[in-house]
């Protein structure tokens, strides 16, 4: 039995020393490469997984400061906590027991949670921006003018919030013009934001008189019909499309009565009647507006309200006329159906001879989405209506009658072929000034945002 | 024998789940109310259906000087989506895509509302990001969130709106 054992010892020894003898002896040049190409990967994977722990541990550090930033010190410890830096023990730890699966699966839930909410949380400056064009084609009996197509806008909005509180708004246009493009600056705005009562912002704008000139800007993609109606249309004189100043807006305490308000002083027209002073105004006296509008909780989508302005102008030497606007509007948003009415009355009085001058203009357009073919029909009706003295210090400035004694309707329709492009197609057929004749149209465009 | 009687009975079982089980189940799962759910410590326990309108047209922008409000909806699909849409914004989902485009632009809104894919998601902003809303099944809001009250109900109510 001894030597048994004795011979069982000697076989293991034998085995034993082979087996270390063998793991001594000098690889082959294959062996060695291998190794050395393994050796290699892990210190690559080892390395990686580093600097993933650096940068979670970054992120993680990131997400504390800003969320404690923002008064949540709290929160942050309570959502931070689950999602701790890994530590090099649990990272390696494989999952051979319930319990690890368990942490691995909670780590790899928290940290997806924390990128949740590093997606979430608002990065500032944040820029957007959405560009917005249209192409057009019209023909009209207009004598003097021609059939074709033409490039209409090409305009660029930008909206970016600076902070919590402040944010800034640019639009930027593109007209095409027979030799050229002319650009503009149509908006530039920066707003700070006290609370919903109380909202600043400087910059130009485009004029809060009445409802169109303050809800559609540039991208005739945003409004229903092709064009604008003529009291509001961009380079007209009716009322000034732009105000170059500051102004305060916000709710006014009111329960479901929903009203609103906006005030603002600022550089009114310039010597080119159609533009804002932006680089300065004409003379010493600043243009203020005013407006008040509701949108009863009760029955939501209308909106009904007024405007009041005023501004003296000096559009050339030895010209000074005082200029009141006042305005109201009555709109109902939902486009089933879409309903938007808007009145003003242009009030001047010429400083030297004192003599009044009243204009009147207003529009009356309905639309109604169609409930077929996925909601992408909605035909449309404009009714508006310009009324001017026969002669008028300011519209007659240029020779010219810069605003129209005019009558005109206008039916379409808009298929919206995606959510983000349309077609239109109207006809107008409108007199454009007392004894004139009418003239027929027939106006295409499609119009998107991109 | 015995094995064909196995099978007839679980063919008998499955059918009778998909009867009676699967169709009350699927029934209910439709029936849930969605609840409108805020961070526990924002100033606000209930709310009207008009005011959660306003809010999430972006009309009203501040639960108070120092808390914005920031808004979550869920991606298209999700029935959470569908009833935010039906009830509270009126709008298809194209009306509402070009409804925040046209706010942004107008600058009446520095953003639109945040999309959240899950409402496991949902949860976690309103947890995490101050001012945050949601409209979150009633089911998967989790502790630590706050339901808030709409005119005067709680999800499960009768007369609850949003469902």
């Amino acid at each position: 039995m001894p030597s048994r054992s004795l011979s069982l010892l000697l076989v293991l020894v034998l085995l034993t020393s082979a087996a270390l003898f063998a793991q001594s002896s000098p690889p082959s040049a294959d062996q060695g490469q291998s190794n050395q190409a393994l050796l290699e990967r892990i210190q690559q994977l080892e390395t990686r997984l580093s600097e993933m722990e650096e940068r979670q541990r970054k992120q993680d550090a990131a997400i504390a400061v800003l969320l404690s930033s923002q008064g949540t010190a709290e929160k942050t410890a309570q959502v931070s906590m689950p999602a701790a830096p890994a530590t090099p023990a649990t990272a390696a730890t494989p999952p051979a027991s319930p319990s690890g699966v368990q942490t691995a699966e909670h780590d790899h839930s928290a940290m997806h949670d924390h990128a949740e909410v590093r997606e979430a949380t608002i990065h500032y400056p944040s820029l957007q921006i959405r560009g917005f064009g249209d192409v057009d084609f019209s023909a009209t009996d207009q004598k003097g003018t021609t059939s074709g197509f033409n490039l209409g806008q090409f305009v660029l909005h930008f909206a970016s919030p600076l902070s919590a509180k402040v944010s800034y708004f640019g639009e930027l246009s593109l007209t095409a013009e027979p030799s050229t493009y002319d650009v503009s600056v149509e908006r530039s705005i920066i707003r700070y934001d006290y609370n919903d009562y109380f909202k600043m912002s400087f910059g130009k704008y485009h004029t809060p008189i009445g409802y169109w000139n303050d809800t559609f800007h540039h991208g005739a993609w945003l409004q229903t019909t092709i064009s604008r109606p003529e009291m509001v249309k961009f380079g007209g004189t009716f009322t000034p499309v732009h105000f170059v100043g500051v102004l305060a807006e916000g709710s006014i305490p009111s329960g479901g009565l929903g009203l609103a308000y906006s005030a603002g002083i600022g550089n009114g027209r310039s010597s080119l009647l159609s533009k804002a002073g932006d680089s300065g105004d004409i003379n010493d006296n600043r243009a203020w507006v005013a407006s008040v509008f509701a949108k009863p909780s009760r029955l939501y989508g209308l909106q009904f309200g007024g405007t009041a302005y005023r501004d003296k102008l000096t559009p050339l030497p030895g010209l000074s006329v005082d200029e009141w606007i006042s305005s109201a509007h009555l709109v109902w948003t939902k486009e089933k159906p879409e309903f938007l009415s808007e009145f003003s009355n242009v009030y001047h009085r010429d400083l030297q001879t004192l003599k009044t001058y009243n204009s009147q203009a207003f529009y009356v357009q309905l639309a109604y989405r169609l409930p077929w073919q996925e909601n992408k029909w909605k035909p449309y009706y404009r009714f508006e209506y310009i009324h001017r003295p026969n002669t008028e210090p300011v519209w007659d400035i240029t020779g010219t009658s810069s605003v129209l004694d005019l009558v005109g309707s206008t039916v379409g329709v808009r298929y919206d072929i995606t959510n983000y492009a349309a077609f239109k197609g109207e006809y107008r057929n409108t007199r454009p000034g007392v004894n004139e004749p009418r003239v027929n149209g027939a106006f295409f465009q499609t119009a998107f945002t991109f | 024998m015995a094995i064909h009687s196995k099978i007839a009975g679980s063919v008998l079982v499955i059918t009778a789940l998909s009867l009676f089980g699967g169709q009350p189940l699927s029934a209910q799962a439709h029936d849930v109310d969605v609840a409108v759910v805020v961070q526990s410590d924002t100033p606000v326990s209930n709310l009207s259906l008009a005011e959660v309108r306003k809010i999430f047209l972006g009309d009203r922008q501040y639960w108070s000087a120092n808390t914005p409000v920031v808004l979550l909806i869920r991606a298209p699909v999700a029935r959470e989506r569908d009833v935010v849409l039906k009830v509270i914004y009126q709008m298809s989902e194209s009306q509402f895509k070009q409804y925040w485009i046209a706010k942004i632009f107008r600058a009446e809104s520095a953003s639109a509302p945040k999309v959240v894919y899950s409402n496991d998601m949902a949860n976690e902003l309103v947890t995490a990001l101050p001012g945050a809303i949601a409209f979150i099944d009633s089911h998967d809001v989790r502790p630590g969130t706050k339901i808030v009250r709409v005119d005067g109900h709680l999800p499960g109510d009768a007369g609850y709106p949003l469902r």
